[in-house]
C-alpha cells in the first residue's frame, strides 16, 4: 500500500504563530478592518476546503454552495428556533456549528456517492445543479412552513465573537487539510487526480477515497457556513445560497495558483481585498468592475500568483547559471 | 386535460427555442455558456424597454433585441473566449475556465440590469403583457400572447434548422461541430464559425427572452439562471449536438414543468434540477446524443 509523506515540522510551525498574531489582532484594529478580516478568513477557509478536494483530485466541484448554504442556514434556523421560539434546547454556539457540520457531512456523503461517478464537465454541471436543487428544496420547505426571514440573536453578532469563531474554524480547517494532504489519504486523492485508472490498479479504493475527500471538504464548508452565519442579523434562503460560494473559491484558487497549498490562501486574501477596494471606491458600479476583474483573472492568470513567482524564480536561477556555460562534449 | 396538453406544449416550444441555441453553441465551441439565461433576460429587458418607453410592439422588437444581443455576443466572444480557446491546452481546461468566465459574465449582466432598473423602476419586472386577450381552444381559456409566442418560437427553431441543414454556412457550422481539425483542413475558418455560433446562440436566447416577456409579467434580473438550467436539462435529455433531441427534450421538460407548476409551483425548478442530475447519471450523452 501507499506510504504517506512525513509531516515536515518547519513548514507547519508558522501556522500557530500566525494564529496567535491574528488572535490578538482585534485589539489593534478598527471595527471596519475587523469586518474585512472576517471576510478574508471566511474566503480563505472556503478556498482551502475547495482546493483540498477539487485541487487534488481535479474533480471540479461547483456545488460548494450546497454545503456552505446548509451550514449557514441550519445554524441560523436553529439559533432562531431555540432562542426565540423555544422549540429546541438552547445549545452553546460551537455545538450548533458542529451539528451543522454533521448535517453537511451526511448530505455530502449522499451527494458525493451519487455525483462522483461522473467525470469532467458532467461532474461540474451535476454539482452545480445539486447546489441549486438543495436551495430549491429548502426554499419550498421554508415557504410551506411560512418562514421568510430568519432573525438571529443579536448578542452573538458581536464582531469580536464572530471574528474569533471564524478564526478558530479557519485554523481547524487549515490544520486538518494540511495534515490530510500530507498523509496517505492526500496521496491517494492526488493519485486519483493524476490518473484514476492507475490509482485503482495499484489498489486505491478510488470511489471510497473520492467520496470521503468530498465529504471532508464539505464538512469544512459547512463549519465555515455555520460560523459565518452569526455575522448577519437576519438570513434569507436566496442570500444563504448565493452562487458566489460555489464559483469564487474556484476563481480565488486559480488566482493564487492551483498547484501549491499556499495558492488558495494567497488568492482568497488578494481577491477579497481587491473586491473591498472596488466596493469602497466605485460603490454602485462595483459588480460590473468586480465581474470584469474576475474575467481578467481567468483570462490572464492561468497559473496564478504562485505560478508567476515560480516563473520569476526560474528565470533568476537561469540568469545566475548563465555565465557557467554548458560543458562541451568531448570530441 | 386539454389545459395540460396546450399549456405544456406552449412551455415546451419556448424551452426548445432556449435549448436549441445553447446546444448549437456548446456543440460547436465546447464552451458551456451558463450565462445563457442572462442573455435571455437581456433580450426580455430590451423588449420591455422599447415597449414601455417607445410603445414598440414586442413582436417588432424581436428585430431590435436579436441583432443587438448578437453583436454583443460576437464582441464578448472576440474579447473573452477567443483568447481562452487559444490559451487552453485541452478541452477539459477550456470547459472549466469558460465556466468560470461565464459565471463572471452572468454576474455582470445580472447586475447591469439591476443597476439600470434602479434608474427606471418601471423596468424592475420586464413583462410587457402584450396581447392579453383570452380565446377559447377546445373549451380551454388561453391567452392569445402565449399562442403567438409559441408559434413564433417554433418558426424560429425551424428556420434555424433549415439554415443549418441547407446553406453553406450551416454546412460549415456542422462540419466544425463534428470534426474541428478536419474542418480546418478543408479551409473553414473555425475561429469565425465559433464566433458566429456564439452570437447566434445568444441571439436565439434573446429572441426567446423577448417572447417570454410577452407571457410572464414577473421576469426580473435574477430569473435568468432558471432558464439556463432549463436549457441545460433539455440538452442533457436530448443529447448534445442533436437538434431533434433538443426539440423533444424541450417539450418533455415543458410538460414536466407545467404539471409541477399546477400541483406545487415552488417545486417546478427543483424538478428541473432533478431531471438534469438524474439524466446525467443515467445517460450523460442524452437520448439522441452522438
Amino acid at each position: 500500500m501507499l506510504k504517506g509523506n512525513t509531516v515536515n515540522l518547519t513548514k507547519i510551525l508558522p501556522i500557530p504563530l500566525i494564529f496567535i498574531v491574528l488572535a490578538f489582532a482585534p485589539y489593534f484594529l478598527r471595527r471596519y478592518h475587523l469586518l474585512i478580516l472576517q471576510d478574508i478568513l471566511m474566503w480563505v477557509a472556503l478556498s482551502i476546503s475547495w482546493h483540498f478536494f477539487s485541487g487534488l483530485t481535479k474533480y471540479i466541484s461547483l456545488g460548494s454552495v450546497a454545503f456552505v448554504g446548509t451550514g449557514l442556514y441550519f445554524t441560523s434556523v436553529y439559533l432562531n428556533l431555540s432562542m426565540y421560539k423555544g422549540y429546541y434546547p438552547i445549545l452553546p454556539f460551537p455545538v450548533v456549528v458542529l451539528l451543522a457540520g454533521l448535517i453537511t457531512f451526511a448530505l455530502a456523503l449522499v451527494i458525493g456517492s451519487v455525483t462522483l461517478r461522473l467525470k469532467g464537465i458532467y461532474f461540474a454541471i451535476a454539482t452545480f445543479g445539486v447546489g441549486e436543487l438543495v436551495k430549491g428544496i429548502i426554499q419550498w420547505w421554508q415557504t410551506t412552513a411560512g418562514v421568510s426571514i430568519v432573525h438571529l440573536p443579536l448578542e452573538l453578532g458581536n464582531p469580536l465573537f464572530v471574528y474569533l469563531s471564524l478564526l478558530i474554524t479557519t485554523f481547524a480547517v487549515l490544520l486538518v487539510t494540511t495534515f490530510l494532504r500530507r498523509s496517505k489519504f492526500g496521496l491517494a486523492l492526488k493519485m486519483i487526480g493524476e490518473n484514476e485508472d492507475a490509482a485503482a490498479h495499484v489498489g486505491v479504493n478510488t470511489s471510497l477515497y473520492k467520496t470521503l475527500g468530498f465529504a471532508i471538504s464539505a464538512v469544512c464548508m459547512g463549519l465555515i457556513g455555520g460560523s459565518y452565519a452569526i455575522r448577519f442579523y437576519s438570513t434569507r434562503v436566496d442570500i444563504a445560497f448565493i452562487a458566489n460560494y460555489s464559483f469564487l473559491p474556484a476563481i480565488m484558487t486559480m488566482l493564487g495558483g492551483v498547484v501549491t497549498a499556499y495558492g488558495p490562501i494567497i488568492g482568497a486574501t488578494t481577491l477579497t481585498l481587491v473586491s473591498e477596494y472596488i466596493r469602497v471606491s466605485f460603490a454602485s458600479y462595483f459588480p460590473i468592475i468586480y465581474g470584469s476583474v474576475l474575467i481578467i483573472i481567468v483570462l490572464f492568470m492561468p497559473n496564478g500568483i504562485m505560478g508567476m513567482v515560480e516563473k520569476l524564480k526560474a528565470t533568476k536561477l537561469m540568469r545566475r547559471k548563465e555565465p557557467a556555460k554548458a560543458p562541451k562534449m568531448p570530441s | 386535460m386539454w389545459d395540460i396538453i396546450l399549456r405544456g406544449a406552449i412551455n415546451g416550444a419556448m424551452f426548445a427555442l432556449i435549448a436549441v441555441g445553447l446546444n448549437l453553441q456548446y456543440g460547436v465551441t465546447r464552451i458551456l455558456n451558463i450565462a445563457h439565461g442572462d442573455f435571455l433576460m437581456l433580450g426580455a429587458f430590451i423588449t420591455a424597454f422599447v415597449f414601455k418607453f417607445h410603445g414598440v410592439n414586442p413582436l417588432v422588437s424581436l428585430a431590435i433585441s436579436g441583432p443587438t444581443v448578437f453583436v454583443l455576443g460576437v464582441l464578448i466572444y472576440g474579447i473573452v473566449f477567443r483568447r481562452l480557446v487559444r490559451l487552453s491546452r485541452s478541452v477539459e481546461e477550456l470547459e472549466f475556465k469558460s465556466l468560470l468566465a461565464c459565471f463572471s459574465l452572468m454576474f455582470i449582466i445580472q447586475n447591469v440590469i439591476v443597476i439600470v432598473t434602479k434608474y427606471y423602476p418601471q423596468l424592475q419586472y420586464v413583462g410587457t403583457t402584450y396581447l392579453n386577450e383570452t380565446i377559447f381552444i377546445m373549451g380551454e381559456r388561453l391567452e392569445l400572447n402565449r399562442i403567438v409566442a409559441a408559434v413564433v418560437a417554433i418558426i424560429i427553431s425551424v428556420l434555424l434548422y433549415i439554415l443549418l441543414r441547407s446553406t453553406r454556412a450551416g454546412l460549415a457550422v456542422r462540419a466544425t461541430a463534428q470534426e474541428p481539425t478536419g474542418a480546418q483542413v478543408v479551409g473553414i475558418n473555425i475561429s469565425r464559425v465559433h464566433m458566429i455560433s456564439f452570437g447566434l446562440s445568444v441571439l436565439l436566447s434573446a429572441l426567446a427572452g423577448s417572447l417570454l416577456s410577452m407571457i410572464y409579467p414577473n421576469l426580473n434580473a435574477v430569473t435568468g439562471p432558471h432558464y439556463t438550467f432549463i436549457a441545460l436539462a433539455v440538452i442533457v435529455i436530448g443529447g448534445t449536438g442533436s437538434f431533434i433531441g433538443s426539440l423533444l427534450g424541450g417539450f418533455l421538460m415543458g410538460y414536466a414543468y407545467y404539471v409541477t407548476t399546477k400541483t406545487e409551483a415552488l417545486l417546478a425548478m427543483p424538478v428541473v434540477y432533478a431531471f438534469l442530475i438524474i439524466m446525467l447519471l443515467i445517460k450523460p450523452k442524452g437520448l439522441f446524443g452522438r
